[in-house]
């Protein structure tokens, strides 16, 4: 375990990643029975094992892979699983398979770390709106959709006039005497913004790189997350999404490209911390909220169950974690989907209690099963 | 081809459904074009697109872009479409493969300008009529938008209108306009001439409410698409109503493939009363072709429902002379 | 009429509706505060709104619906209905994120927006009957012999009377009672788009037995459970605190009030009297509620929660005086504020108030403000250019920090904000927008000022 502070990285998949389509049962005759319009050929794909080959468009990440810095955790999912976008990224932000959760996984994590709330950037979504799964009521987390354009006030174009106007908004948020609870609360939180946006304003005039990233938005999503993490500014959390997974139609040419940007970012980001020696402290954990229909539906696939997830770092162990969903009819969950093989909130634990050294136990509400990616256990 | 001296009206049965939600989501014109082909305009929120399609309910992809507010669809003669934009205030155009070959128009009330374009049609020339909604009138322009010639005011009086939506050219250059907030179909002569006007406010048979399509075929047979009555009319050259059609859809072939690989939405279909799924919701245009078959752009029920319409011509020896008073008399 | 009139009007506007254009403020002020309220609460003596041109140009369907929604709070001349709409959307708390049917959460709007305004009852009943509400609340489970008591435990809890006034019996017959309310299944989202839910009575999943609800013993359904529910004071209460919470000042979240007393007890006892007395008519409550003083003087007690702070601002610049393409960023930046109208994160419904505000929705707040006052275009923001042309003088910095407050509001600031105004103010010295050369300048620091004042923290309250 690297002597600096660990980190998580997260990138949710929106949409339902066809995990059967990213890692492939190239072998299984019930895979090409099931898919005859999305389905890959024996010849297209690239083997790992007798039974499961990596998705074409996956090259970057199949070298990771083999260089041991990859755990596939294989049938990832929690039982009854919904196939609601919503509800069920509300059970993956959560934890809260059954009743209506409030507070995000997360923002839990983010509030051990940093019970007082000292520091506004020890937990960053990256995207337009906060994830539930860092929003925690009382927790401050800071949100950025633009970092070379973060902060008040950024629609004022002009330099010198914007700079004025949050001047002027520093004297009147000054705390106030006699104005009330709220009213003082308002002031620490808008001055809290300035703060945290004026510590973030640096991290894009110090960052220096020769790794030149895609144009795409999960590129340029983890390029903020280096740039960041590199200012030392003791983020712990980071989250961003990868858009675009819900492929109910034209599966073939849509989600190719997504797994091309996907892979290559993961691999010029980590090229890109290593740079700067920078990569030891990282774990990122790449999910979805759930995989796809064993069927193709004649163009894309419908909502299923069981997916999977990467977990990915130096620290890593790389491999093969948890069983691969028996592609055998009888065990179909629904049947028609995949059945899942580990509960997600046992890997979350694996990540917060092997990696961040934190107690899990009360963040995912309960118990589960862990799995042992990681090279050295804290 | 002249028009038919009479008509035997055979019957008019529901003829297939196409397309399905994802596929044709609110789908609110067509335009028809060679080869079984055809183009369904999409409206869906802040961006519409044109779905080409195959009359077999084949899907063959999206062709167009850049289009927000659309509300009408035509082809010329060589398959190039013409999309009318009411916020943007423009007609684009687009050849049968979604390249954009141009767009015209402007907002403004001036000879030319166009205030929420609505409905749009071609005379034999391929001049383009448009329905310039709220300007209540009625602007004719080349096909490359060179102003020609204008008619009509807000109002409710002969050749005035009140929003107009959809509009035609039959094949002998005459002009109906689906009068929407007036709740009637005014017929024009291609110079903007009042002929007749059908309609009134209700939802009796041949009443109307907000008509938004009107189409009309080789014999002079109105189409009108009767929206917030949610079915469409048909009304003779004279303007008589002849029926209406409620809607009889079936599943269609893709939404038939798409049920096959799921389970759920088929056990929730075998609990519901599937009756409702039949009736047109809110239908925007109405398109005839030459075969006689009509397609109606089902809006709220992201599908186009087809129509075959079955009459054979009559002489004037196949069919008496016209009579004032109905009779008991059996000829 | 008085600045005094205008800045009550401005008051009653903002909590009653959704804000106002200072000509309709001028107008309104003409009328008279009192006849102002009748026309609220009476909306039908107002024209509605010409739900067809919400249809042509939005669409008829579920697509879209909240836009549409937002479009009817700022256009609509019967603004309290669009108000109270919402009222019961934060206190019947549905979310689309679990039904997954667009249609039934927006007629549950619709629900919400026709007998929002009618008698404790009636809006019971309906809401009982609603299937999107059944849907959230498992009723649709709630059969005989095997009673799920979600619905008749929050119905209780949530919805009418507080936690407090009814004991663990009274849930279970509550429940028992509603077993057999359900709704007919409507044919799948796919492949023709939704289809509206329709409410059934099933005889024989309803519990015909003997139940005993808050002292009240008989073969009891759901209709009476209502009708004794509505004659408890307890009811009267629960609800007053909620009109109070949502329209007067900001109370401490809902699940805490069984122990938390109201911060002023006498205003809820009114309001709970009105209610009594008129058997829970919502007119006459909002009536008594309206134009009494503690509402009157409780300007800025209130933090505005996105929906009040995007349509106020909306209203500030007057715009979308018809349909315009691009309604959906502004529930986009409602949700970007904590708040996805339909989609509220548990049953009970946003918490509101300070909670409104963190890091995040504070930056959302103040960055969706300050763009969207940017546009002297707009016609609000060029009316108001206009009448401080109009003044037909330069105006001092003082002057100026002044007549922007009282054109974007009328708005009472703290001193520290006066202060850091004027010393923006000064900065460019006196404004003169008569003069010829000046004008583009000077119009830019109208909207810089316009800018800082939406970025104020008073500028957080209604």
């Amino acid at each position: 375990m690297a002597y600096r502070d660990p980190i998580l990285v997260i990138v949710e998949l929106k949409g339902g990643n066809d995990f059967m389509n990213t890692i492939i049962p190239y072998t299984n005759g019930i895979y090409h029975d099931c898919r005859p319009i999305v389905g890959l050929r024996e010849d297209e794909v690239l083997p790992m094992n007798d039974t499961l080959a990596w998705h074409p468009n996956t090259v970057p990440l199949k070298e990771m892979f083999e260089q041991g810095d990859v755990a596939i955790v294989q049938g990832i999912g929690y039982p009854d699983s919904s196939r609601s976008h919503f509800r069920a990224m509300d059970v993956w932000h959560t934890c809260e398979p059954i009743d209506i959760g409030t507070e995000g996984w997360l923002g839990r994590v983010v509030r051990d770390l940093d019970p007082k709330g000292e520091n506004v950037l020890t937990g960053i979504n990256f995207g337009k709106g906060l994830s539930r799964a860092l929003a925690v009521s009382g927790v401050p987390v800071t949100s950025v959709d633009d970092l070379d354009n973060y902060g008040l006030m950024t629609s004022i174009k002009e330099d010198p006039k914007r700079m004025r106007a949050i001047e002027i908004f520093k004297t009147m948020y000054e705390p106030a005497i006699g104005t009330g609870v709220v009213m003082d609360y308002l002031s620490q939180t808008g001055l809290d913004v300035i703060k945290g946006s004026d510590k973030l304003k640096m991290a894009p005039a110090m960052y220096q790189s020769d790794v030149e990233y895609g144009s795409n938005s999960i590129a340029k999503a983890l390029r903020d997350v280096a740039r960041v993490h590199l200012a030392g500014l003791g983020t712990r959390i980071f989250y961003t999404q990868h858009g675009g997974y819900d492929h109910h139609a034209n599966e073939m040419p849509s989600h190719p490209k997504l797994l091309t940007e996907l892979s290559e970012a993961i691999r010029d980001f980590f090229q890109d911390l290593r740079n700067h020696n920078a990569s030891q402290e990282i774990v990122m954990l790449v999910f979805s909220e759930f995989g796809r229909r064993m069927r193709d539906n004649a163009s894309g696939t419908d909502h299923g169950t069981g997916g999977g997830a990467f977990i990915i770092g130096d620290g890593v162990n790389g491999g093969l974690y948890a069983e691969y969903p028996s592609l055998d009819p009888s065990r179909w969950a629904n049947g028609e989907d995949l059945e899942h093989t580990i509960d997600f909130r046992g890997i979350y634990a694996t990540l917060l209690e092997q990696w961040m050294g934190m107690d899990a136990t009360p963040i995912v509400d309960g118990t589960f099963e862990q799995i042992q990616p990681f090279k050295e256990v804290v | 081809m002249g028009r038919p001296y009479g008509l035997l009206r055979a019957g008019f049965p529901f003829y297939k459904t196409l397309g399905m939600r994802r596929l044709t989501n609110f789908p609110i014109d067509i335009a028809l074009g060679k080869e079984g082909c055809l183009y369904i305009l999409c409206r869906n929120r802040d961006a519409s697109t044109i779905r080409k399609y195959h009359i077999d309910d084949k899907d063959l992809g999206t062709v167009g872009r850049g289009l927000t507010w659309a509300v009408a669809i035509i082809a010329d003669s060589e398959e190039n479409l013409y999309v009318s934009d009411e916020a943007k205030h423009c007609i684009m155009s687009f050849d049968k493969d979604g390249k954009e070959l141009g767009k015209w128009g402007e907002y403004g009330d001036g000879d030319g300008q166009l205030n929420g374009p609505a409905g749009i049609a071609f005379d034999a020339e391929e001049n383009i009529y448009v329905a310039d909604s709220l300007n209540h009138r009625v602007q004719k322009f080349t096909k490359d938008g060179e102003f020609i010639s204008k008619w009509g005011r807000f109002g409710d009086g002969e050749g005035e209108f009140n929003m107009p939506w959809g509009l035609t050219v039959d094949e002998l250059g005459d002009v109906y306009v689906a009068d929407w907030r007036n709740d009637r179909v005014q017929k024009f002569t291609g110079d903007g001439e009042f002929i007749f006007a059908f309609g009134k406010s209700g939802s009796g048979n041949g009443e109307l409410n907000r008509p938004t399509g009107v189409a009309v075929d080789e014999h002079g047979d109105v189409y009108v698409s009767d929206s917030g009555n949610d079915r469409v009319q048909l009304f003779n050259s004279e303007s008589r109503y002849v029926q209406k059609f409620l809607g009889d859809a079936t599943l269609s072939t893709v939404a038939i493939e798409y049920m096959m690989t799921n389970a759920g939405p088929n056990r929730l279909r075998d609990m519901a009363d599937l009756e409702p799924q039949k009736y047109f919701r809110r239908p925007g245009g109405v398109a005839v072709n030459g075969d006689g078959l009509m397609f109606v752009a089902d809006n709220g029920s992201y599908r186009v429902q087809v129509y075959q319409k079955q009459a054979i011509p009559l002489t004037e020896e196949q069919f008496s002379a016209p009579r004032r008073s109905p009779t008991l008399h059996q000829e | 009429m008085s600045n005094t009139d205008i800045a009550l009007m401005a008051h009653l506007m903002r909590r009653a509706g959704f804000g106002a254009t200072r000509t309709e403020l001028e107008d309104y002020a003409k009328k008279g505060y009192e006849n102002v309220v009748e026309d609220l609460v009476e909306p039908e003596r107002c024209d509605p709104i010409d739900e067809d041109i919400l249809h042509r140009y939005f669409g008829s369907f579920e697509a879209g619906y909240v836009e549409k929604w937002m479009y009817r709070m700022i256009r609509s001349k019967r603004p309290l209905e669009e108000k109270m709409a919402l009222f019961w959307h934060h206190v019947f708390a549905t979310g689309v994120g679990k039904n997954q049917h667009l249609l039934a959460s927006a007629r549950q709007i619709d629900t919400f927006r026709r007998v929002g305004l009618s008698n404790m009852r009636e809006i019971l009943l309906e809401l009982s009957k609603d299937p999107a509400m059944i849907f959230w609340l498992d009723n649709n489970e709630n059969r005989k012999g095997e009673p799920n008591e979600n619905y008749g435990r929050e119905l209780l809890e949530l919805f009418s009377m507080g936690v407090g006034n009814y004991t663990e019996d009274d849930i279970k017959n509550c429940a028992r009672a509603f077993t057999g309310w359900t709704f007919a299944q409507p044919p799948p989202l796919y492949p023709q788009g939704f289809y509206d839910a329709k409410f059934v009575f099933l005889e024989e999943d309803h519990d015909d037995g003997e139940k005993t609800f808050l002292g009240h013993t008989g073969n009891l359904n759901g209709d009476d459970i209502i009708d004794i529910i509505v004659e408890q004071p307890a009811c009267a209460k629960f609800i007053s605190r909620h009109l109070y919470n949502f329209f007067v000042a900001d109370e401490p979240q809902v699940p805490s009030w069984h122990v938390t007393p109201p911060q002023d007890p006498e205003a809820i006892e009114t309001l709970s009297n009105a209610f009594m007395e008129s058997k829970g008519d919502m007119r006459h409550v909002l009536r008594t509620l309206f134009n009494s003083d503690f509402f009157k003087e409780a300007r800025g007690k209130k933090v505005k929660s996105p929906t009040e702070l995007v349509t106020g601002i909306l209203k500030l610049i007057g715009t979308y005086e018809r349909p315009d393409p691009g309604m959906g960023k502004y529930s986009g930046a409602t949700t970007l504020m904590g708040q996805k109208l339909l989609d509220p994160p548990t049953v009970e419904g946003w918490h509101t108030g300070r909670e409104w505000i963190d890091g995040g929705t504070l930056t959302e707040r103040v960055n969706f403000a300050v763009r969207e006052v940017s546009d002297a275009s707009r016609p609000g923001i060029a009316e108001l250019i206009n009448r401080l042309k109009a003044e037909g003088r330069a105006l001092a910095p003082d002057e100026f920090v002044e007549k922007c407050l009282d054109l974007a509001g009328p708005m009472t600031v703290s001193d520290t904000t006066r202060e850091s105004l004027n010393k923006f103010a000064e900065s460019g010295g006196d404004l003169d927008l008569s003069a010829d050369n000046g004008s583009e300048e000077s119009t830019d620091r109208v909207i810089q000022m316009l800018q800082l004042i939406v970025a104020s923290r008073e500028y957080q309250f209604a």
